[in-house]
């Protein structure tokens, strides 16, 4: 009975429902969780001019507020020579003109930037002034004279008034009445009913015919409104009994009964959407990814806008018969203030910081002239909040990027010096994710023998993985690839009988704890429950509380002793004659020649191409926590947000097989016999290193193979210990025993929020080789993509993995920095008061807005900026692969990433910034040096500068 | 004797804690560690679980001859004719709600001091559940309804300030003054009966409760009817049931505690506390039968049809709590007394588990619930049946209606006294 007519580009209600899709937070259902630009819409307008409008767009700042950015400041974060680059920057040439009191214009911007001169709360400003608490109070006759030439007049010019679209922000502000608060539980019960995957018990009955049919057939069961828009279910009522609906007709009946001008319906319906972000969003998410949506339910935001608007309009009907005011836009509209005049006291701090810069004594404050006043205001007028917050931006980023590339120029000469062995122990390859960067350094330290690489944690093999106890295959790759190929893991033949019984055993089990959840809920289950295991609940409760560690050891010890994991094996190989297709249509597994070209493109793309180790350990990585309804957002990006565990397995198998060897061989990489490649899981919270198919190592390497072993566990132990380090409730000083148990303790523990900080300290990408990065502390920031430019003359290599690692960084970059300069509205808040509803997110308290973005717990101790991404290639190199990649061209030229190329031969840096790579000097600094990264990091909780580190530059004596 | 020190003990330390915190906090401005204030509140959580377990070994007879019935500490106040015993009741209702308490009080500490840590609210959190654990223990052991009542409205506030931890948000707060709301108007009934109690009976002592069995019926009735009504407020029995889910916007821990464990069943411990006055009043009992399964049955149809974790644990623990109201109404005082113990156990576990509801659809291989496929077209009983549970049979509107004018009266004076000081206006909440 819905009816959606095609809507043609002119109308009004399609231009807005583009736009809001667009607009609103683009995040799935939160069990995968994927990192994106969070105002991906604006991605085609340059950084600065998108993250301005577009946070003005939903309500949210752009950078991070003035107060931390001073706070910054004051640590030295920020230094004055970068805020004077930066204005350097932003004002061009008129930087050395004259401004008011006769200071720069340069100066008198600094001085409005480092002088709080903002005020959020006039009384208690007021109330800090007169009790002498206030710093401005320490020399209270300069103050009174700066009001009181203020007073005098001219006064600033009064800042014109936004003037709200919807009409329930009019509203609000000539009655204080709040619509929103009657819309709001209606529509989110609703929407919760008509959306869930899997968690309430009834769902809104005849969902399956669409929101608006479902929700008008409920209403006309003659079920009573909401108190304060009770007319709009008769108004649904009516709408039910009718052959077609069409949410379009719907919601222009309500514009029109609004009164809302044709030219600001766009506006206004995108405001709409907007009120409900979470919701909103993912009622669009869901109708553009059909593949995300559980049952057959088929979301549409138009009909989501419909009844949001029937409740609206009764609402705002109400409340305007009420209080007598009309309800038609424009006159309500007119009865707005359209100015508000400036707060003497915003003005007197804008002359005591410009009259302080400029050093004037407060008798020449007293005796200042009109014309300098309102030279004074004129600069206050262009100095608004956003650009001098957009200033600071460049400056904190300013900074570390300086001491980035300083450091890096001065690593260089010391790093290419290194004699790297003859033939290395081992080699191990991590997803380029920063937080591998400690592992990979600690290996590093273990010896020289030990060589690391960074790519892409989905190995080059883009599967559709179902996992021997998993229902239905998932993508394990990046987002914007579909895999061609489905691999299964399967119990090998001895296991077999065993499987069959465990899987039974498993089904009974998991359908138990199913029917335990779902029984006591129930009058009769509950009660019987409550009896049968609430003794049993008080005593797993006191265990998991108090013992977390032990307690999941103890569980873990027991059903691995009497319900071992059948040992399995991947469908890896396909024989080229069959299909073996799926029931999907995939082809299950790989062809001699599809594998061939996974385990030569790979190697090709991080210059692994001879000199192999007798071991290639590939380590993919996830992370398990519990609690946390994010957990997916600690998962490997490079597999669409799950572990990567399968492709590191499924690679070391096809690079094992002897058939691909020689056919690798042909191609021009002779990968030793004697070289094994083994596949391995690490795990980011808890740092465990899991191993796969170590059978199939011989006996000629088991002692050696001892040896990497034992490297590895000491290496995870130091990583666990460089992580706690930035855990406030780990003390410092911790031994690699005591940091593995601690981290261990907090994967497991039910009240844990910060299992891992997870990318909170993401800032760099530095594609090229690892001799540039080796034995340089940079403190879990880099991510580290190994690219080899000698082996790349037309630079292929270089497309592909800037194809990738570009977007891929950019998202995690960019929603972890969206997410820290407004948690509240780009973020999800503090997890705390998180409640999860519908298997779809979190949303606060009972009945509020779904939460999308990060939590606050995860993006605590972030640095918001653009991801600076160094290249070992030629600025011209760069340019023709951005020429060649639409979006890498957007990100860089857009200035999404702060591009960077070191040349391969000479170290010469170049940054991109402006549309062209201008040359930059590095200043000759000394760095840091130290025996071994603890004594670098070990005593403090902050973020630390890069040093060098002796251990992991050592040469095979 | 030791049994007057330990049962003490049980209330005071907590008590104790929550004033040094909240003393340290007023007079230094500097905000103490965490590592502090929560060495404080747990060693006397701790403490306070090691005497009430000792106060139930000397009920069982571990510790010497076992101990039943009253222990006087004397008079708290006396004014006049009216006076307050301060006077102890050790049985097995009280030994049993006192160590569970306790329990539960300590494991929702641990479990919050991770929780919680780096909260701006560290300090705040840890000084309520001092004040609670407090509250619990007095009721538990409160030999008469005066002390009972002490702790009562202990509880009430922390309940109240817990909802409202996050206070930087509107919804935080309009649901704190909510349960306040609903907590006074039921607590008058409290009070009254009380004072009743007192007038009539000339004590207010519980051991003494069997002879205002012999008052005129129809006293014994409103004074059990008063009752009756404290217990509805404080275990969210219907019609007062709109601030239970409401309540959800409190942390985790704290929701756990309050309304999967302790808060939520103290109704029906002061239910089985008058159980012999209950017992005398028949028409106070077949109320109270008829509101314990009918909020039974609300709950249970507005747990099946909430898609959030915490919000369908609520309405399922509230419908437990209703079947408990009815079984002590019918007199079987010792099966309420284990299921709610067993049922409190179940609840604290299943709320700390909430936040996994995702990670538990992944490792269980599909959602907890797989939603039949739909018959053809739902009949109007259906729908009618689930929009009624969807909008909770719009009580909280029909509440507001009741108490808009109130608020109305009480929002003109607050306008009007603040117009006197000069003071800005308020934010409407």
């Amino acid at each position: 009975m819905v009816r959606h007519t095609a809507p043609a580009t002119e109308d009004p209600l399609a231009r807005a429902l583009a736009h809001a899709a667009g607009v609103l937070p683009d995040q799935g259902p939160i069990g995968v969780f994927i990192h994106h630009n969070t105002l991906h819409a604006y991605q085609h307008l340059p950084f600065h001019e998108a993250v301005q409008s577009g946070a003005a767009r939903v309500g949210a700042r752009p950078y991070l507020p003035l107060d931390e950015f001073r706070a910054a400041f004051a640590r030295a974060r920020i230094e004055r020579r970068d805020i004077d680059a930066a204005l350097r920057e932003l004002l061009g040439a008129d930087a050395e003109a004259p401004g008011p009191l006769g200071l720069t214009q340069a100066s008198a911007w600094r001085a409005l930037m480092i002088e709080p001169v903002d005020v959020t709360d006039a009384a208690g400003f007021r109330y800090a002034i007169a009790e002498g608490v206030s710093p401005i109070a320490i020399d209270r006759a300069r103050w009174d004279a700066v009001i009181a030439r203020v007073a005098r007049g001219p006064t600033p010019a009064p800042t014109p008034e936004s003037l709200p679209t919807r009409h329930r922000e009019m509203l609000q502000r000539l009655t204080a009445e709040d619509i929103d608060a009657v819309v709001h539980p209606e529509l989110v019960r609703l929407s919760a009913g008509f959306l869930d995957q899997g968690q309430a018990v009834d769902v809104l009955p005849g969902r399956e015919r669409g929101f608006l049919a479902a929700v008008a057939t409920l209403y006309a069961s003659g079920l009573s409104g909401p108190r304060g828009a009770a007319a709009a279910a008769s108004d649904l009522a009516r709408l039910a009994a009718q052959d077609t609906v069409s949410a379009d007709e719907i919601i222009r009946d309500v514009l029109d009964a609004l009164e809302v001008p044709a030219e600001h319906r766009e506006e206004y319906l995108l405001a709409t959407a907007l009120a409900l972000p979470g919701w909103s969003g993912m009622f669009s998410r869901l109708e553009r990814h059909p593949e995300e949506r559980a049952d057959a339910v088929t979301p549409v935001l138009a009909e989501f806008l419909a009844v949001r608007l029937l409740f609206e309009r009764r609402a705002i009907e109400r409340v305007c018969s009420a209080r007598g005011l009309p309800s038609a836009w424009t006159a309500l509209r007119a009865l707005l203030p359209a100015s508000a005049p400036v707060d003497p006291l915003e003005a007197g701090l804008v002359l005591l910081a410009l009259a302080n810069a400029a050093a004037l004594s407060t008798a020449e404050v007293g005796a200042l002239d009109d014309a300098s006043l309102r030279a004074c205001w004129q600069l206050r007028a262009a100095a608004t909040t956003v650009r001098r917050q957009q200033v600071f931006h460049e400056a904190y980023e300013g900074r570390y990027r300086r001491q980035t590339l300083d450091a890096l120029a001065a690593h260089r000469a010391a790093a290419l010096a290194r004699r790297p062995a003859a033939r290395a122990a081992a080699q191990v390859l991590f997803c380029i994710d920063e937080r591998e960067e400690s592992i990979r350094r600690a290996i590093e330290e273990l010896g020289a023998e030990y060589e690391t690489f960074g790519v892409a944690g989905f190995f080059g093999v883009a599967i559709d993985y179902q996992g021997l106890y998993d229902t239905t295959p998932a993508a394990h790759c990046p987002v914007v690839v579909v895999p061609d190929h489905e691999v299964h893991e399967t119990p090998i033949a001895a296991d077999l009988s065993w499987h069959v019984l465990r899987e039974r055993l498993r089904a009974r089990w998991n359908g138990f704890e199913r029917a335990i959840g779902r029984g006591s809920r129930t009058l009769s289950g509950g009660a019987g429950l409550s009896f049968v295991l609430g003794p049993l609940a008080g005593v797993a409760a006191a265990g998991r509380v108090v013992a977390p560690r032990r307690t999941l050891a103890f569980r873990d010890r027991v059903l691995a002793r009497f319900v071992p994991r059948p040992a399995t094996r991947l469908s890896a190989l396909r024989e080229e004659w069959t299909k073996q297709a799926s029931s999907r249509g995939k082809p299950v597994g790989f062809s001699l020649q599809e594998s061939t070209d996974r385990v030569v493109g790979v190697l090709r793309n991080i210059g692994l191409t001879s000199q192999f180790a007798p071991f290639v350990i590939v380590l993919g990585h996830g992370s398990t926590s519990l609690n946390n309804p994010h957990e997916s957002a600690h998962d490997c990006g490079a597999c669409g947000g799950r572990r990567g565990g399968a492709n590191a397995r499924l690679f070391a198998e096809l690079a094992n097989r002897p058939d691909v060897r020689a056919a690798v061989r042909e191609r021009g990489i002779d990968i030793p016999d004697d070289t094994i490649f083994v596949g391995g899981l690490h795990d980011t919270a808890d740092d465990k290193v899991q191993l796969y198919d170590l059978g199939a190592i011989p006996p000629s390497h088991d002692a050696r193979f001892e040896t990497i072993c034992v490297m590895l566990e000491r290496a995870r132990r130091e990583s666990a210990r460089e992580r706690a380090r930035r855990f406030d409730d780990a003390p410092l000083g911790l031994t690699p025993q005591q940091a593995l148990e601690h981290v261990e303790a907090r994967a497991s523990h039910l009240g844990q929020p910060r299992p891992e900080y997870g990318h909170c300290t993401n800032a760099i990408a530095v594609v090229g080789r690892r001799a540039l990065t080796r034995g340089l502390h940079l403190d879990r920031r880099a991510f580290l993509i190994s690219y080899e430019p000698a082996h790349d003359p037309g630079d292929a290599i270089l497309e592909r993995i800037l194809a990738a690692v570009g977007p891929v960084g950019a998202g995690i970059s960019l929603e972890y920095y969206f997410s820290s300069v407004d948690n509240g509205r780009f973020g999800c808040g503090t997890k705390l008061p998180h409640n999860v509803i519908g298997l779809l997110g979190v949303m606060n308290g009972h009945q509020g807005d779904l939460q999308t973005g990060l939590p606050l717990q995860m993006v605590e101790l972030h640095e918001p900026m653009r991801l600076l991404l160094i290249v070992d290639a030629t600025p011209e190199s760069l340019l023709a692969v951005a020429s060649r990649q639409a979006e890498v061209a957007e990100l860089v030229t857009k200035e999404w990433v702060q591009l960077v190329s070191v040349h391969p031969l000479t170290g010469d840096l170049q940054v991109f910034k402006a549309g062209a790579f201008h040359a930059y000097t590095p200043e000759a600094i000394t760095l840091p040096v130290v025996d071994r990264s603890v004594e670098w990091h070990g005593r403090s909780r902050e973020f630390v500068a890069p040093a060098q580190v002796r251990a992991a530059l050592a040469e095979i004596g | 004797m030791l049994i007057h020190t330990t049962l003490a003990l049980a209330a005071a330390l907590p008590l104790a804690a929550a004033l040094v915190v909240g003393l340290r906090v007023l007079v230094d401005a500097t905000r103490p560690s965490e590592r502090w204030v929560f060495a404080v509140v747990e060693t006397s959580l701790v403490l306070s679980l090691v005497a009430t377990a000792s106060v139930a070994a000397q009920w069982a007879g571990l510790i010497g001859d076992p101990l039943r019935g009253e222990v006087s500490f004397g008079d708290w106040l006396r004014l006049g004719d009216y006076y307050i015993p301060a006077i102890a009741l050790v049985d097995a209702a009280a030994v049993a709600l006192g160590t569970l308490g306790a329990m539960l009080t300590l494991l929702v500490a641990r479990f919050s001091r991770t929780y919680l840590h780096k909260e701006p609210g560290f300090v705040r959190f840890f000084t309520l559940l001092a004040l609670f654990a407090a509250g619990v223990q007095l009721v538990a052991y409160a030999g008469a309804l005066d002390v009972m009542f002490a702790g009562w409205e202990l509880i009430g506030i922390s309940s109240a300030l817990f909802i409202g931890y996050f206070h930087e948000r509107d919804e935080p707060i309009r649901s704190s003054l909510r349960a306040f709301t609903t907590y006074r108007l039921c607590d008058a009934g409290f009070l009254m009966a009380m004072v009743s109690v007192h007038e009539l009976v000339g004590t207010t002592r519980l051991a003494a409760l069997q002879d205002a069995a012999t008052l005129p019926a129809w006293e014994v009735e409103v004074i059990a009817g008063m009752l009756l009504l404290a217990a509805m407020g404080k275990s969210a029995m219907l019609p007062f049931s709109g601030w239970l889910p409401r309540a959800m916007e409190g942390p985790t821990p704290s929701s756990a505690l309050f309304y999967g464990g302790i808060s939520i069943h103290m109704g029906l411990f002061l239910m089985l506390r008058v159980a012999p006055l209950l017992a005398a009043a028949p028409i106070v009992e077949y109320i109270a039968v008829a509101v314990g399964l009918t909020t039974a049955f609300y709950a249970t149809s507005v747990a099946r049809t909430h898609s959030d974790a915490k919000g369908a644990l609520a309405h399922a623990t509230l419908a437990q709590v209703g079947l408990i109201l009815a079984e002590i109404a019918l007199g079987f005082t010792t099966l309420a007394t284990v299921h709610l113990t067993c049922h409190a156990l179940l609840r604290v576990f299943q709320y700390l588990r909430a936040p996994n509801t995702i990670h538990d659809a992944h490792r269980l291989g599909h959602a907890a619930i797989v939603h039949p496929h739909p018959s053809a077209s739902p009949t109007p009983g259906r729908l009618l049946r689930y929009g009624a549970a969807l909008h909770r049979l719009r009580l909280e509107d029909r509440l507001d209606g009741f108490i808009a004018p109130v608020l109305r009266l009480a929002r003109a004076l607050d306008a009007f006294d603040r117009r006197l000081r000069g003071a800005p206006r308020a934010e409407s909440v």
